[in-house]
């Protein structure tokens, strides 16, 4: 017991120092220009946010994106839920569906720019190409959930002469939600990728855009923030939704 | 005659095949054309798809450059990448103390997108060439890392202990044992990767390269030639689920060998 939780004591203390090297690694290439003079050091990066122009730009950046890839996410996770469970219903369908889900997701995301622009305009295209994003993950682990179901549950159904709409919402629907919510932890940053690529194509606010224009700019501290901000809101929806599935997960087991 | 038969009822079953798989695709391509045609939408808000078709086949030489750069771009990528993804792996299989300490990067890429930095990336490494490969190669890096490792680490006990049972060292056991034994696990990275190797490298070039697949959709959509803008879109597309099937094509021909 005691060289478990040893080692396990150790493995913290590597993660932590790790941590603490991998900052101070960011900051010592800045300090002394190991890589050129678009590697600013990480405190002077910090520093701009005592502007505060600064930080109600990015602020009000992240908040916006944040939205889009939110919206995106909630879009693109109710339709593929909805269009897999369409392909166990009615199994015809499911061949076709597989295929077309794969070809949607080797669409390269920007070459919709054009037909969302005419279509639901700059505003809106973030959100829909979040949702593309999503979209694909979401369908795959739905699918492969709705079939998580064991056998041994499905033949007493069966054998209890349950209705197909039975089985579907008293079985399967329930076994998949593990999945499902794996599914989502997955897509959470895809999500933030969608919206930051659908910015890209001419978006009037957002990181994406705030990130394009610093670069264009030289304004290199403003574009480490913009990142780093990227970065974040990636990590804290990949976290939020890991522990709601760890919470949740167990009960559907 | 009866074998003239056989073929044609074999190429119908084939077609049926096909067509029970892709209808959803070819629906969609149905619409899109019959959509275009019944609102009289102008080329410049959506192009028919056969319009982007024969732009293809008609002006192939407008479209070879770019796909050769767009690919020359990715196969490098990948191909750094990979290597880099192997070298790590073995190195935080060899050292616990890498292995805690680089959990937390670990970490961070895998939740970061990493295509989302690329003009960060463009920033450090240069604009053009250079940022395409690097970002590539980091898009790449990463499953691979994640799959060797969880191959290097899941070799059967039996087979350790055979090792370890006549006295070889852990660089032997890794050469001997291990690395063949993640082949499988490689292949399904270059399964995962290589299509989004392709997409990565499209979307940088989009955003800063000065040629490749990219920038041909960059300039057409600035220069209002939707067709050719689509057109680009579509021989990714094509190019992506090629990379794919290869890529599958080499795991299943392959993988058994080591398992």
């Amino acid at each position: 017991m005691r060289t478990v939780r040893d080692s396990r004591v150790q493995t913290a203390l590597l993660v932590a120092v790790g941590a603490v090297l991998a900052l101070a690694a960011m900051e010592a290439i800045g300090r002394f220009q190991l890589l050129g003079r678009g590697w600013p050091p990480l405190s002077q990066v910090l520093d701009i946010l005592h502007t505060p122009a600064t930080r109600t730009l990015l602020g009000r950046s992240l908040r916006t994106t944040a939205d889009e890839a939110g919206l995106g996410l909630l879009i693109g996770a109710l339709v593929s839920v909805v269009v897999a469970v369409l392909g166990t219903v009615l199994p015809v369908l499911q061949a076709g569906l597989d295929r077309l889900a794969a070809v949607l997701n080797a669409v390269p995301l920007i070459a919709l720019g054009p037909l969302l622009i005419a279509t639901v305009g700059r505003e809106g295209s973030p959100a829909v190409i979040a949702a593309l994003a999503v979209g694909f993950v979401m369908f795959v682990s739905t699918t492969s959930g709705l079939e998580a179901a064991s056998t041994a549950h499905r033949d007493v159904l069966a054998a209890l002469g349950a209705s197909r709409t039975t089985t579907l919402l008293r079985l399967r629907l329930p076994a998949a939600v593990p999945m499902v919510l794996d599914g989502l932890t997955q897509a959470a940053p895809a999500a933030v990728l969608g919206a930051i690529v659908g910015e890209w194509f001419g978006a009037p606010s957002g990181l994406g855009l705030l990130l394009v224009s610093a670069m264009q700019n030289y304004q290199t501290e403003l574009l480490w923030a913009a990142g780093l901000a990227a970065a974040l809101l990636a990590i804290v929806s990949y976290a939020v939704l890991g522990t709601v599935r760890s919470l949740m997960a167990w009960r559907f087991r | 005659m009866s074998g003239s038969g056989a073929v044609l009822r074999r190429f119908l079953g084939a077609l049926g095949t096909v067509f029970s798989r892709y209808w959803t695709v070819l629906a969609l391509l149905l619409a899109w054309e019959l959509w275009v045609r019944a609102r009289h939408l102008n080329a410049i808000v959506v192009p028919a798809p056969y319009s982007v078709v024969s732009d293809v086949f008609d002006n192939p030489s407008a479209y070879a450059g770019p796909l050769g750069h767009t690919l020359l771009n990715s196969v490098v990528g990948l191909a750094l990448g990979m290597v880099l993804g192997l070298w790590c792996a073995m190195a935080v299989w060899f050292s616990r103390m890498l292995s805690g300490l680089l959990t937390p990067l670990l970490l961070v890429m895998r939740s970061v997108p990493v295509v989302v930095m690329i003009p960060v990336v463009a920033r450090v490494v240069g604009f053009g060439t250079p940022a395409v490969t690097t970002i590539t190669t980091l898009v790449s890096f990463f499953p691979t890392f994640v799959m060797v490792l969880s191959g290097l680490r899941a070799a059967p006990t039996a087979m350790t202990d055979v090792f370890a049972v006549l006295g070889a060292s852990r660089p032997m056991v890794l050469r001997r044992l291990l690395l063949p034994h993640a082949v499988p696990e490689l292949l399904v990275a270059l399964r995962l990767t290589a299509p989004s190797a392709v997409l990565a490298a499209m979307l940088a070039e989009y955003l800063l390269g000065r040629s490749g697949l990219g920038t041909l959709f960059a300039d057409a959509v600035v220069f209002v030639a939707p067709q050719r803008a689509w057109g680009a879109a579509l021989i990714a597309t094509v190019v992506s689920v090629a990379c794919f099937v290869a890529a599958r094509g080499v795991e299943r021909r392959y993988a058994g060998r080591f398992r």
